[in-house]
């Protein structure tokens, strides 16, 4: 074996034992997260903290509870702006919110909400439709210092750039309606954040916690194996009413889930499935 | 060695119409899957044209697809591409040297998943690619690149082959492709 195999090797080691730890000690189990993604990820994580070795990291993970939390922070890869998928907002308003329309009220689950800009983009987009009296917006994640973030309310200012997007996300008024300016942070309107119900919540391991009309996972499963990516959707299909509607990232379908004949694909839209069955 | 179970392959922009040349130089019986990340904008609308004259399928899959043995995978705009054991992972990590899909996310993967029965390819032009190219030869897989102003120097398992070109298709007959049966790891 070459001197590259044998310090792969001895890297596997490593992973395999700080990966054992943290279920054992803090009851995440990154073992079904998809490997090769994992891996950069973690790599990544290594040269941020300037640790030479992942034992090194385990070590700190292992005692103390904030390293777990800044782990956590690295492995999540949700958007950093608002609108960062405008064509997603724009297929909502035009397939799904016409039937939301019809419905008395509405459960809205965003699962995998990190520090929360899609969530609020979703909150405006449902402000603006007029839906907001009767939606209730829920949005999880599994780490509560991504989830502390969203609860602020607070992003980072945007720019020329968001706010074209919002437009092309088919928004209704200005986005800066929706914030008022503090030096280069934008706080969100209090009648958008305080309506949001920020909860912990591991897709992994908790099981489901409400029936939803709509349900958005966006390129939230990407991080996991396939085996635990089937689990997971059969968790999103239990949680969904009949005639709810499941939306996915741009490259996710329900296709090899045990759960695909349940679903019918809206056409023409980016990924929103409907429950038929 | 090994028999190849993947063909990975790594391109800038600059170098589409030379990635549609490789692809038409590839078998129809091909018993391994091919998987390709170009830089690419939002708007490049790429298989059609890369596979117009290839004589297998050229797809941008889903997250999760099955790597099938004589398939073209190409990576979609906005996520990196990496191979897991058999199959695709699509990762919305943030962009590397400026770029999403990314070269050496693809490379990384393809030496975290099939090291010494990857082979990997490597179109000069851009920074991005190197490291990755570099960290594949070093778990044993079968590297080369091609093209001019190679900078990448040496990995630590020395020298990096450099082909032309025309100097592909011989490189290419080279190289021992599993058994189809076995294509996957």
């Amino acid at each position: 074996m070459s001197t590259g195999g044998a310090s792969a090797e001895l890297e596997s080691i490593e992973v395999d034992l700080l990966l054992e730890g943290v279920a054992r000690q803090w009851g995440f189990d990154l073992r079904s997260h998809a490997r090769p993604l994992l891996l950069r990820r973690l790599r990544r994580h290594l040269r941020e903290e300037r640790l030479d070795t992942f034992s090194a990291l385990q070590a700190r993970v292992l005692h103390d509870g904030e390293a777990l939390e800044g782990l956590l922070r690295t492995l999540s890869c949700t958007p950093t702006s608002l609108f960062s998928d405008p064509a997603f907002f724009r297929d909502f308003r035009a397939r799904v919110v016409p039937v939301l329309r019809t419905w008395p009220s509405v459960r809205v689950w965003h699962a995998g909400c990190g520090t929360g800009e899609d969530t609020y983009a979703l909150a405006i987009l449902l402000l603006e439709e007029g839906l907001w009296g009767r939606c209730r917006l829920y949005a999880s994640d599994s780490s509560e210092g991504l989830l502390a973030d969203a609860r602020t309310g607070v992003l980072p200012l945007p720019g020329e750039e968001d706010a074209r997007r919002y437009v092309e996300a088919g928004g209704k008024g200005a986005l800066t309606d929706y914030y008022t300016r503090d030096g280069n942070w934008a706080l969100l309107q209090p009648k958008l954040r305080d309506s949001i119900f920020f909860t912990q919540h591991n897709l992994a391991t908790d099981g489901s916690f409400n029936e939803f009309h709509v349900i958005v996972c966006r390129d939230t499963l990407l991080t996991f194996n396939r085996t635990l990516h089937n689990r997971v959707h059969g968790r999103l299909f239990e949680s969904l009413a009949r005639f709810g509607f499941l939306c996915l990232g741009r490259k996710e379908s329900v296709a090899r889930t045990p759960h695909a004949s349940a679903y019918e694909e809206l056409e023409g839209s980016g990924r929103i499935f409907r429950r038929v069955t | 060695m090994s028999p190849v179970g993947v063909l990975v392959v790594g391109a800038p922009r600059a170098a589409a119409a030379d990635v549609e040349s490789l692809l038409t130089l590839l078998p129809r019986e091909l018993a391994v899957p091919v998987v390709v990340a170009l830089h690419r904008g939002p708007h490049d609308a790429l298989a059609a044209p890369l596979g117009r004259r290839c004589a297998l399928p050229v797809v941008e899959p889903d997250d999760k697809d099955d790597l099938v043995p004589g398939r073209v995978y190409l990576a979609p705009y906005g996520y990196h591409l990496l191979v897991d054991k058999g199959c695709v992972a699509l990762s919305v990590e943030p962009p590397e040297h400026g770029q999403r899909p990314g070269l050496d996310a693809l490379f990384e993967s393809a030496a975290d998943s099939y090291g010494p029965r990857a082979a990997g390819l490597l179109f000069t032009g851009h920074e991005d690619g190197v490291a990755g190219l570099h960290r594949l030869q070093a778990r044993g897989g079968r590297v080369a690149v091609v093209g001019e102003d190679w900078e990448g120097g040496e990995g630590q398992e020395g020298e990096v082959e450099r082909l032309s070109p025309g100097g592909l298709g011989a490189w290419l007959a080279r190289l021992a492709w599993a058994p189809r049966a076995r294509g996957l790891p």
